[in-house]
């Protein structure tokens, strides 16, 4: 028996310091032992990112409060993403982190919107949705009240800056008792046995642990000496492989949103931050080259600072976990940062990995399932990245024209041709999206089913014209008496307990 | 204005009823009509008897009243099934209808039991169970709503007569405009073009037309394998056991809120205690043991006066390879058998039933149209819940350390599903159970079984260690008092039917199994 005693994360981003305190605070009890060692690749890091809600919960779970985290990152939130042009030039729709409606006799509201659609009338979900609402009309507040109130009806992401945020988890993890290796990562040794034997430091020292987490990013400069990198390919569904992004100037009371725009090759992004803004280009090098996409850029947004290029190669890992290393982060699954998915995926794969945290290092049956069960999470975020290029309507061009040829994967093939079919949302095991978000992109995609559930409909012709007014009006007092999201963002108190990261 | 849909109905057990009442009261009113032809000469299997809790929410969505059904099916209350024998001969357990404890700090509760057993305590898992320590008792009283309130870490559902419950069914169902019709089904007419089912021939020679046929004709499947030609995925290979014989005898002793099954040398026995008599069967494998003798043991081994000679059923355990094809659906054993050693066969009814009225939309209904698409959907559904019930049933004949027997022997060592093979390492390896998000079975079923079938593990959740012993040892101690005192103030089984459900005197004989 050989338990893990110390571990070392090898890494820089906010997943290293997250996975590292994470895994500290969970088995402190244990008086496990948890090093980072700075493995470089910052340079051509993402400027910054926009989370899903689960993103409270890493906070919760590191101890961190989250106004005092707010205003020493210059953080901004988020309600909902805002998609242009995607099912062509002047579409658009919202993706709100918040319920569509009140559930009628067991029925989800959406099933009133989809009819609605069908029927050729003019109906939005954002409408009766606070958080959509809210988005729309640059307002923000936390959610509070009893579950089933309106004001309880949503959740929210964060937009933050990545050095400004890798900065903050770093101060905290060191905080928190997490070590940090006296230099950085120069190269991971390799056991007979096909395990990780420790890593040379770029001061010529070395360093030894029981377990090994690369956290590394695409260079995955651990588990890549593993000969294990047998990846499942994405790229012919999702052709974009490299991002421009940069920091540009600050956007004028700026929404709690991110906004994205489909391009000829790829899509542009911009979110706010409490003092800049962010922007950036993902495109595929097949259709544009990067010169010209990083001209598209500057175009879009005027007077950016010094754009960086982040390269990637959409796929993941066949096996995250082998011997006695895992990977977390995009050196497990590469995938273009449309869905802000990317931290939830290391989430899932820290809680994941903690709830199997093997007592001997040798035993491989939590390997075996922590890659059948991270393969279904995977799986299930490219799904639901690419219906946002597959739903609805086609946009013109080459780079769309490409896309769309591909044949589906199956289980997103059979989830379109459902809905499609009937209107239902089906979901497998392991999805991170649900039900609603699911609801907010096919309907927002334009996608009609061509008839829908009868059980369903019977429940929903209970409401009347009288109530969905009703509905309306209340989100939309209750989304007016929010104050503005930039407001709020000014107002998060330098008053909390803790020193600042 | 559309024709309405017309649904037919063939076949008058328990699968043919509970369609035809459930489609009558929900699936569109006005807008079909339902027409049952069932032949008085055929004889029904009367699946069931047994059943879990599910059917409490068939019962409230199509409006059946509980207290009602209970008395006219001569019910009783069910909290769980006892397994007798299983691991070894000896042995026993309940599989209950809820939770043992509950989750600490995230961790599952059953990780903090094994670490204080690592520890030396001697406590039952079965004592963190209140339908365990209740059925043990012989106890019965209505869950609370109550989230804070040990009273509500229970289900229940129900032991009846079947063939009562399919006569309930059907004036149910003809109060709400079923049209039933007693004839035999002599020809089956496929359509030219797509080799859909046009219409049927009776001995009467009248001829039925119809839009959408639901095929509960029981195994022959007489729409969906002999007119369509479906196709049969056999599981006999890790399910060995296809024949069964039931009888019923009287009842002796205090009504159980559980039914009991009792692994036999070619297979095993079921018990089902209802309010006028007992329920009893063999189910075994025709390689094991001949039918005379698996009916000699079964006599041999009644626990009251044997109250019919017993009848004898065969099967073949498996899944039709498409339970929706064209326009005919197969419900009941017309789409699969599995044994009823976990009351699945009336869940696996009601799933069906309830998924394709979710499924069909407004132009099925007006248009008469079936969208492959949602038929494919529907059939993908439907093969992952009798999967998943197939890999559970597995595990009660693998999980054995039986070698008495060559029924046994065969099922110790035969080659199980790969999915089960994980789910058992994983537990072996440290207690942790996989979940899924759909289907029969959730965390404290497959620790039931797998504690009761000896099926120990090595470890468990090394976050269980973060609590203290002393403040751990606390714990458990009080969950198992509260569970005793809830216990304890319960009535007994009997004086609970007495008062809430009596039936009246049985008219005739009850069916078997």
């Amino acid at each position: 028996m050989s338990p893990i005693r110390n571990v070392l994360v090898a890494g820089a981003g906010p997943e290293a310091w997250i996975v590292a305190t994470g895994l500290l605070r969970a088995f402190r009890r244990q008086q496990l032992e948890v090093s980072v060692v700075d493995a470089g690749s910052t340079a051509d890091a993402r400027i910054g990112r926009w989370t899903l809600p689960s993103q409270r919960g890493v906070h919760a779970l590191l101890g961190i409060a989250e106004p005092h985290l707010v205003q020493h990152t210059g953080a901004t939130f988020r309600l909902a993403t805002e998609h242009l042009g995607w099912q062509g030039e002047g579409s658009r729709f919202l993706h709100a982190h918040g319920d569509i409606g009140v559930e009628i006799s067991g029925a989800p509201f959406y099933k009133y919107i989809q009819r609605e659609i069908l029927a050729g009338r003019q109906e939005r979900a954002e409408a009766y949705s606070l958080a959509g609402t809210a988005a729309r009309l640059g307002k923000f507040a936390r959610p509070m009240g009893e579950g089933g109130s309106v004001t309880a009806s949503f959740t929210y992401g964060f937009h933050f800056e990545e050095a400004a945020y890798s900065q903050y988890l770093r101060a905290h993890a060191l905080r928190q008792g997490v070590r940090e290796a006296p230099a950085p990562l120069a190269e991971a040794l390799r056991t007979d046995g096909g395990g990780i034997d420790g890593v040379l430091l770029a001061d010529g020292s070395r360093m030894v642990a029981d377990y090994y987490i690369d956290c590394s990013g695409p260079a995955a400069r651990l588990i890549s000496c593993l000969a294990s990198d047998e990846r499942d390919d994405w790229s012919n569904w999702l052709a974009c492989d490299g991002m421009w992004s940069a920091l540009g100037p600050a956007m004028l009371e700026p929404p709690a949103m991110t906004q994205t725009s489909a391009t000829d090759a790829g899509w542009l992004w911009r979110a706010p931050l409490a003092n800049a803004s962010m922007v950036g280009h993902v495109f595929s090098s097949k259709f544009l080259d990067e010169a010209s996409a990083r001209q598209a850029l500057a175009a879009f947004e005027p007077g950016l600072r010094e754009p960086r290029l982040t390269r990637f190669a959409a796929g993941r890992r066949r096996r995250c976990w082998v011997k006695n290393c895992l990977a977390i982060g995009a050196a497990a699954v590469e995938l273009e940062p449309l869905a802000g998915a990317d931290l939830h995926l290391a989430l899932i794969g820290l809680g994941t990995f903690i709830e199997l945290f093997p007592r001997d290092v040798a035993s491989e049956i939590e390997a075996a399932e922590y890659n059948r069960v991270m393969a279904e999470h995977a799986d299930a975020l490219r799904d639901f990245t690419l219906a946002h290029y597959r739903a609805g309507a086609a946009r013109a061009g080459k780079f769309w024209e490409a896309t769309r040829e591909q044949p589906l994967p199956g289980r997103l093939a059979e989830k379109l041709d459902l809905y499609a079919a009937n209107g239902r949302i089906s979901l497998l095991d392991h999805e991170s999206f649900e039900e609603t978000d699911w609801a907010w992109l096919l309907i927002g995609s334009g996608l009609k089913p061509d008839s829908l559930e009868l059980q369903m409909q019977v429940q929903i012709a209970k409401l009347r014209p009288a109530d969905t007014a009703a509905m309306r009006t209340h989100v939309q007092q209750v989304a007016a008496s929010m104050p503005p999201h930039m407001e709020f963002v000014r107002r998060q108190a330098p008053s909390s307990p803790r020193r600042p990261g | 204005m559309q024709s309405p849909l017309r649904i037919v109905i063939v076949g008058g057990g328990t699968a043919g009823w509970m369609t035809a009442a459930a489609f009558a009261s929900v699936l569109a009113p006005g807008r079909q009509q339902i027409r049952l032809i069932e032949s008085s000469e055929i004889g029904i299997v009367g699946v069931g008897e047994a059943t879990l809790p599910h059917i409490r929410f068939f019962n409230r969505r199509i409006g059946i009243d509980e207290r009602e059904l209970m008395a006219k099916t001569q019910a009783t209350f069910k909290l769980g099934i006892e397994f007798v024998d299983w691991a070894r001969i000896g042995d026993s357990y309940i599989h209950p209808f809820g939770a043992y404890g509950s989750r600490i700090a995230g961790v599952p509760f059953h990780h903090y039991w094994l670490r204080q057993r690592a520890a030396g305590d001697t406590s039952d898992i079965a004592e963190y169970s209140l339908p365990i320590v209740a059925s043990r008792a012989n106890r019965f009283a209505l869950p609370s709503e109550d989230p804070k309130d040990v009273m509500s870490t229970f289900g229940y559902a129900f032991q009846f007569d079947a063939s009562l419950y399919a006569r309930y069914l059907r004036s149910f169902s003809e109060a709400r405009g079923v049209r039933r019709t007693d004839a035999k089904i002599v020809d089956v007419k496929l359509r030219g073009e797509d080799g859909w089912v046009e219409s049927l021939k009776l001995d009467s020679g009248e001829l039925v037309t119809g839009d959408l046929f639901i095929d509960c004709s029981g195994f022959r499947g007489l729409l969906i394998e002999q007119a369509l030609k479906t196709g049969y995925d056999e599981w006999t290979q890790w399910l060995p056991c296809d024949r069964a014989m039931a009888v019923p005898c009287e009842n002796s002793g205090p009504l159980t809120p559980y039914t009991r099954a009792t692994a036999r040398e070619a297979g095993w026995q079921w018990r089902i205690p209802l309010q006028h008599r007992m329920g009893n069967g063999y189910v075994y494998g025709s390689n094991f043991i001949s039918d005379d003798e698996a009916a000699t043991k079964l006599l041999s081994r009644l626990e009251g006066k044997a109250l019919a000679t017993p009848r004898p059923l065969r099967f073949t355990t498996g899944r039709r390879k498409k339970t929706w094809n064209r326009n005919v659906v197969a419900i009941g054993l017309a789409g699969g058998f599995l044994e009823p050693l976990e009351s699945t066969s009336i869940y696996l009814i009601q799933i069906a039933i309830t998924t394709l009225a979710d499924y069909l939309t407004a132009r099925a209904i007006d248009e008469h149209e079936f969208d492959p698409r949602t038929v494919a959907a529907y059939n993908r559904w439907m093969d992952m819940e009798y999967e998943r019930v197939r890999d559970f049933l597995v595990l009660h004949y693998h999980a054995t350390e039986r070698d008495d027997a060559p029924i046994w022997n065969y099922c110790r060592n035969m080659r199980i599903p790969d999915s089960l093979a994980h789910k058992m390492e994983l537990f072996r390896a440290r207690a942790h159970v996989i979940s899924y998000k759909d289907g029969l079975f959730l965390e404290p079923s497959w620790l039931a079984v797998y504690f009761g079938q000896r099926v120990i593990p090595q470890d468990y959740d090394l976050r269980a260690d973060a609590m203290e012993p002393v403040e751990a040892e606390m714990q458990l101690g009080r969950i198992r008092e509260k569970i005793q005192g809830a216990v304890g103030r319960m009535p007994s089984h009997e004086d609970f039917l007495r008062h809430y459900c009596p039936a009246s005197e049985p008219t005739e004989a009850g069916s078997n199994a």
